[in-house]
C-alpha cells in the first residue's frame, strides 16, 4: 500500500499542475508503469520533487520583487526608473510571470516600464529615455542560464545609460547564479536550486550511489537525454510546466509513449484527436 | 575614456568621487565589451608577472551603478584579468593575503559619456554588430545635435565609411532595423543586407512604376522574403544588380533589359539573384577582358620591336604562331559581325 500513500501525497502536494492534472490515480499509474523493484525508487524520486503551485509562485515573485524595489528605492532608483523585461518569446513562462507581477505588484500604476526582451528597439528607447535605472528580467525558472545569458549578451550590445541588472524568478539553479554573477546580474529568487537537492545529480547524496545510478539508467533508457537539458537533473516543477531540465522519468516521452510522465511538459503531450 | 573635445560643451566628462577602494575580483564586473585582441598575450604575461611580484600599483577606474552591489570597470580590464588569472593559479598576495585591486571610484558615466566610451572600446573590437553601433550613433547624433561625419568621427573614432554605413542602416524603418536585432541568429537579418540592398531599392523605386506603386516598405519586404527563401544567397549578390546596371549605362537596349529584370527580381519571388543578373555581368566582363587582352597583346608585341631574326627556325615558329593568332582573330571578328545575338543570325 506504500504506492497508495505516495500517490495520495503527490496528488495533494502537486495540485493544479496545468498541463495535465495530477490525481492519486494518475500518480499510482505512473508508479506502476515501472518494474516492481524500481517502483520504490520512482516513489522516492517523486517525493523529492519541489513543486511550486500558482499561489506559491505568485507569493514568491511578489515578495522578492518587494525586496528588490525597496532596495532600489533606497539606492535612489524610483519605480519609474525600473524596466521589467520578459526574456523569452511570447507564449513561454517569462511573459506570464511578468503579467502576474504586473497585476500583483501594480507595476504599471507605479510607473515601471514593461518590455519584451526581444523588442530590442523599444528597450533601447526606454533606456535612452531614462539614462539610468535597473533592468529586471523576469522568469519562472532559470536552469543552466545558458539561453538567458546568450540572449542577454546579444541585446546588451545595445544598452544605453547606466543600468544595474537583476533576475527575478521563483527558483534559480546554482549553475545560473554563477553565470549571472559573472555579468553582474544579481539574482532574486525565492529558492536557489542547489545540486545537493537533486537526487540524480552526481554531486548529490540524496540517493545512495547504487540507487542514483539505477534511476539514472532508467531515465537514459527512456531517452538518451534522460537527466534533462545539460544533465542538470533539476527537481523543481512549476504549476505552468515542468522545465526541460527535469529527469525524463518525471516528464515522460514525447507524446507520452511508451513512458508517460507524471509532470509532462506541454510540448510532450499528444495532440487530442478530432 | 575617449579623448573628448574639451571645448564641446555638450560632452560631459567623467566625474571622480575622490574615493580610492581596494576591491577583490569578486566585487568587480569585468567589461563584456572589451576587445580580446587588445590583450597582447606577451604584454599580459609581463604585466601578470609584475603584478604577481608587486601587486597592482596603478589603480583601476570603476563606477557603481545605482542598486548594483558590484563595481563596473571603466579602465583597467587587463590588470583585473591578471589578478583573476593569478588567483586561479593559486598565486594570491603575499603572506596569504588575497590580492586586491586599488580602484578609483568615479560617478557612473552619463549616457553620452558612456556611449562615447563604448565607441572607444568598439573601435578595437572584432565582431561588434553594426546595428548596435548605428543605434548608439543615432543617440549621439540626437543628443549632441550633429549629423556631420567629421564631428561624429572625432567624437566616436568611427571612420567616415563606418558612419556612412550606420546612416544607411538608420534610413530603414524600425521594423526592418529590428530584424537585425533578432536574438535568434537563424532568423536575424545581417546588417549588411540593408547596406547592400539600399542602392538596389533606390534604383528600383526610381525606375519602376509598379514598384513605386508598391511602396518602399513592401518592396523592402519582398527583398527580405527572397533572402529568407534563399533566393538571395549572399548579400554581396546585390552588387551584381548594381554592376549590371552600371555596365549597361552606355548601352540603352541592355540598360532597358536590366531595368526590366530588376523589376522582375522584386516581383518574382522565385528569381534568384545570380540567375537574374549573371548574364549581364558575366558577358560584359568577358567582352571587357577580351578587349584588354587585345590591348595587352599588341602592347607586348610592339615592345619586342621584332622586325627580323637571324635564326631561321625561330622565324618559322614565330610566323606560324602569328598566323594562328591571325586566323583565330579573323574567325572571331567574323563571328561578331552584324547582330549581337548569334542565335538570331542562325534563324
Amino acid at each position: 500500500m506504500r504506492w497508495l500513500i505516495h500517490s495520495v501525497r503527490a496528488a495533494l502536494r502537486c495540485r493544479g499542475y496545468k498541463p495535465q492534472p495530477l490525481s492519486w490515480l494518475s500518480a499510482s499509474r505512473w508508479i506502476k508503469q515501472f518494474d516492481k523493484k524500481d517502483q520504490a525508487l520512482a516513489e522516492r524520486l517523486l517525493s523529492n520533487v519541489i513543486y511550486l503551485s500558482e499561489s506559491t509562485t505568485r507569493e514568491v515573485l511578489l515578495e522578492q520583487n518587494a525586496i528588490l524595489m525597496k532596495r532600489l528605492k533606497e539606492a535612489g532608483l524610483p519605480a519609474k526608473n525600473l524596466i521589467y523585461v520578459s526574456v523569452h518569446e511570447a507564449g513561454s513562462s517569462s511573459p506570464v510571470m511578468l503579467n502576474l507581477l504586473r497585476d500583483g505588484a501594480f507595476l504599471e500604476k507605479l510607473g515601471c516600464k514593461l518590455i519584451d526582451g526581444r523588442d530590442t528597439l523599444n528597450l533601447v528607447k526606454a533606456m535612452n529615455e531614462l539614462g539610468e535605472g535597473a533592468l529586471i528580467y523576469v522568469d519562472d525558472f532559470v536552469g543552466s542560464g545558458n539561453q538567458f545569458c546568450t540572449e542577454r549578451d546579444f541585446i546588451s550590445q545595445n544598452f544605453v545609460g547606466t543600468f544595474s541588472e537583476f533576475m527575478l524568478a521563483p527558483s534559480i539553479c546554482e549553475e545560473a547564479f554563477a553565470k549571472m554573477d559573472e555579468r553582474g546580474i544579481q539574482a532574486f529568487a525565492g529558492h536557489k536550486h542547489v545540486k545537493a537537492e537533486r537526487p540524480l545529480h552526481p554531486e548529490s547524496d540524496v540517493f545512495d550511489e547504487k540507487d542514483r545510478l539505477r534511476v539514472a539508467a532508467i531515465c537514459k533508457g527512456i531517452d538518451r537525454f534522460g537527466l534533462g537539458y545539460k544533465g542538470l537533473a533539476t527537481m523543481v516543477v512549476l504549476y505552468r510546466n515542468a522545465p526541460n531540465t527535469v529527469p525524463v522519468m518525471l516528464r515522460g516521452n514525447v507524446n507520452q509513449k511508451p513512458y508517460f510522465g507524471i509532470f509532462p511538459r506541454t510540448i510532450d503531450l499528444p495532440i487530442p484527436s478530432g | 575614456m575617449p579623448t573628448l573635445k574639451p571645448t564641446h560643451p555638450a560632452v560631459p566628462q567623467i566625474v571622480p568621487t575622490g574615493k580610492l577602494r581596494h576591491l577583490t575580483t569578486r566585487e568587480v564586473i569585468p567589461s563584456t565589451n572589451n576587445p580580446r585582441h587588445l590583450f597582447d598575450p606577451d604584454q599580459l604575461l609581463e604585466l601578470k608577472k609584475n603584478i604577481g611580484e608587486h601587486g597592482v600599483l596603478v589603480p583601476i577606474t570603476v563606477y557603481q551603478a545605482k542598486g548594483q552591489a558590484k563595481f563596473s570597470i571603466l579602465d583597467g580590464e587587463r590588470r583585473f584579468r591578471c589578478v583573476v588569472e593569478l588567483e586561479e593559479e593559486g598565486r594570491g598576495g603575499k603572506d596569504g593575503v588575497p590580492l586586491t585591486l586599488p580602484a578609483n571610484v568615479v560617478e557612473p558615466p552619463t549616457k553620452i559619456a558612456g556611449l562615447l566610451y563604448m565607441f572607444s572600446i568598439h573601435n578595437y573590437r572584432e565582431g561588434w554588430e553594426l546595428m548596435p553601433t548605428a543605434l548608439s550613433l543615432k543617440i549621439v547624433m540626437e543628443d549632441l545635435g550633429t549629423t556631420d561625419n567629421k564631428a561624429l568621427g572625432k567624437l566616436t573614432g568611427l571612420s567616415d565609411a563606418q558612419i556612412e554605413r550606420c546612416k544607411k542602416l538608420l534610413k530603414f524603418p524600425e521594423k526592418f532595423q529590428e530584424m537585425s536585432l533578432d536574438v535568434n541568429p537563424k532568423t536575424r537579418i545581417p546588417p549588411n543586407f540593408w547596406i547592400e540592398a539600399l542602392p538596389v531599392l533606390d534604383l528600383a523605386l526610381e525606375t519602376s512604376e509598379p514598384l513605386r506603386k508598391l511602396g518602399r516598405g513592401r518592396a523592402t519586404e519582398k527583398l527580405v522574403d527572397k533572402y529568407r527563401d534563399k533566393k538571395i544567397k549572399s548579400v554581396i549578390h546585390f552588387r551584381r544588380i548594381m554592376e549590371s546596371y552600371e555596365l549597361s549605362e552606355d548601352d540603352p537596349p541592355t540598360k532597358a533589359k536590366v531595368l526590366r529584370r530588376v523589376e522582375e527580381f522584386f516581383l518574382n519571388p522565385k528569381l534568384e539573384t545570380r540567375d537574374g543578373f549573371d548574364e549581364f555581368v558575366v558577358e560584359k566582363k568577358r567582352v571587357q577582358s577580351a578587349l584588354s587582352a587585345c590591348e595587352g597583346f599588341l602592347l607586348q608585341l610592339q615592345k619586342f620591336k621584332l622586325t627580323y631574326t637571324t635564326n631561321e627556325d625561330e622565324r618559322r615558329n614565330l610566323r606560324k604562331a602569328l598566323h594562328d593568332v591571325q586566323a583565330y582573330c579573323e574567325s572571331l571578328e567574323h563571328a561578331l559581325e552584324g547582330s549581337d545575338d548569334p542565335e538570331a543570325q542562325q534563324d
